[in-house]
């Protein structure tokens, strides 16, 4: 309790005031997508997010950094719930992710719903978690036919043209065991672009691929950003961070250390930890 | 010629029994039952998995107890639980004259089966990787339709092996049938056998049938695994097409 009011404090002073700071049933700002309140959670007996406040505005490209096991991902899945939380609030574009509340207790949602605002938060995965049973078309498709409804033929017109967008037109019937990482991954940024998501999670897009693999992956996603889309990425590839980031935040121990636009984070840091972190992997 | 050393075998009675009405009405038996029962058992098995699977305490505890059951008494006391003890406790004549040994023995085999299924498609699901899951969910598919759309369809290709392998124990399992009255394959070879005692004959005849049955099926499941291969460098052409093109046919891929 002592904690999350703390951080609330802390926040309230962040945001200058500007009324923002209430805990109303919907997020106030309306030109927040993702706004993370003084969430927390636990596996067993290890806390792995210890309060954090993380808010990211519509448009905004945001790069998380931070040290292995700092809850980077565990923070991702949250997110898009596929991870409970145990204490605090997370609002999609203004709206409570996961749980009602009434009378300020938060009850679970039914997983039908929970499903439908997960539709519209795509996720790219360290291990692209591609279909291996469809081919490239077949992973686009699918959802936008059995989760959002379109009809077969608009859902291939629109799968074509996000494959085109990845630059992978040409490998629609292709399996993803046909394909390199950078293929698959990109495929994978497809699939997800397909269900037209309001917000974009990266979990280090990059890490399992071969390092000649990488530009292919970041092109796609600093285009992504170019165009305004919303997005969350976990990665350590500070060249893309530098070009393509609007804020950088670091991470650890749970809880969020530094927050700031990606000169300031690199030039001049606020906290020791940040610097040591920058030392070891710049 | 000495007494303890005398053998008769009668190759002739082979031959003259092996398309004997009586043992190829066997066989169409043992046929039906084995693959009417290996389908229901395989659907049930599926859903089974399913509950296992689900986070329901009550679907997956279900499940749980229904597996550890059937597995765990022989199936020779489920058949006599079905076609003697049921009857017996509804005593209704309608009852008794539904359940024709056919039916007991489907009805008994599928139950069985399902139990073993179940474990098998359980280890499928399970031996698909979580991303696979996780991946689906994030698309907005609803836990269900993610089973069903990703998951089932790549754990029943890991499937396939045992089920094979439950398919040919299955064909043979299907004799202990004799006890509700069912005239499978080797039913049939006993009931012409008790009569013109060329008892050694008759086992003969019906253990090639079972060969030939279990060959087939075999050849099947390898039809199958190289059909449903996801992995290209996986891939081997099905047998009918090598086979096909081993003829001259022009069938190219």
């Amino acid at each position: 309790m002592k904690r999350s009011l703390h951080s609330a404090i802390l926040w309230s002073v962040a945001l200058n005031g500007d009324g923002d700071g209430g805990w109303g049933k919907m997020s106030d700002s309306p030109s927040l997508m993702l706004d993370v309140r003084a969430v927390h959670k636990r596996f067993g007996s290890l806390e792995v997010l210890r309060g954090v406040d993380l808010q990211v505005k519509k448009g905004e490209t945001l790069v998380l950094i931070g040290p292995s096991g700092s809850g980077k991902s565990t923070l991702l899945r949250c997110i898009n719930h596929l991870e409970k939380i145990d204490a605090g609030h997370i609002y999609i574009d203004g709206k409570l992710l996961g749980y009602r509340e009434v009378n300020g207790r938060l009850i679970e949602e039914p997983e039908a719903r929970v499903a439908r605002v997960r539709a519209t938060i795509g996720i790219v995965f360290q291990r692209f978690n591609l279909f291996p049973h469809l081919t490239t078309l077949g992973n686009v498709i699918e959802a936008p036919i059995h989760v959002r409804g379109l009809p077969r033929q608009r859902a291939v017109e629109e799968g074509r043209r996000v494959l085109e967008k990845v630059g992978l037109a040409d490998k629609m019937n292709a399996y993803p065991s046909q394909l390199s990482g950078g293929q698959q991954q990109r495929v994978a940024i497809a699939r997800a672009l397909a269900m037209q998501p309001k917000l974009m999670l990266f979990d280090e897009p990059t890490s399992a691929l071969d390092p000649e693999l990488v530009g292919e992956v970041l092109g796609v996603m600093r285009e992504l950003a170019a165009e305004g889309m919303t997005m969350v990425a976990v990665t350590h590839e500070m060249g893309f961070a530098r070009e393509a980031a609007d804020r950088m935040v670091l991470m650890d121990g749970g809880q969020i250390l530094e927050d700031g636009p990606p000169r300031q984070f690199f030039e001049a840091p606020q906290h020791e930890r940040t610097r040591t972190f920058l030392s070891k992997i710049l | 010629m000495d007494v303890f050393l005398s053998i008769t075998f009668d190759g002739g009675a082979v031959r003259e029994f092996f398309f004997n009405g009586v043992i190829l009405r066997g066989v169409r038996m043992t046929l039906q039952v084995t693959v009417l029962s290996m389908f229901l058992g395989a659907f049930l098995g599926i859903i089974l998995a399913v509950m296992r699977v689900s986070h329901s305490r009550i679907l997956s505890g279900f499940s749980g107890f229904y597996v550890w059951f059937i597995r765990g008494t022989p199936v020779l006391i489920q058949l006599l639980v079905v076609y003697n003890g049921i009857p017996q406790m509804v005593g209704s004549r309608e009852f008794t004259l539904f359940l024709t040994p056919f039916r007991a023995a489907l009805i008994t085999f599928s139950l069985n089966e399902a139990a073993y299924m179940a474990e098998i498609v359980r280890a499928g699901i399970q031996a698909i990787e979580p991303g696979q899951m996780d991946a689906a969910k994030s698309l907005g598919m609803p836990n269900l339709q993610a089973m069903r759309r990703v998951i089932l369809p790549q754990a029943l290709r890991v499937v396939i092996p045992p089920t094979g392998n439950e398919f040919i124990a299955m064909l043979k399992n299907t004799s202990i049938a004799f006890v509700a009255g069912l005239v499978e394959l080797t039913t049939a070879a006993r009931l012409i056998y008790s009569v013109n005692f060329k008892t050694m004959e008759l086992l003969v005849v019906a253990s090639i049938w079972y060969l030939i049955m279990t060959t087939a099926f075999s050849v099947l499941q390898a039809e199958v695994e190289a059909r449903m291969a996801i992995v290209e460098r996986e891939r081997v052409l099905p047998l009918s097409t090598r086979v096909l093109r081993a003829l001259g046919g022009s069938r190219e891929r």
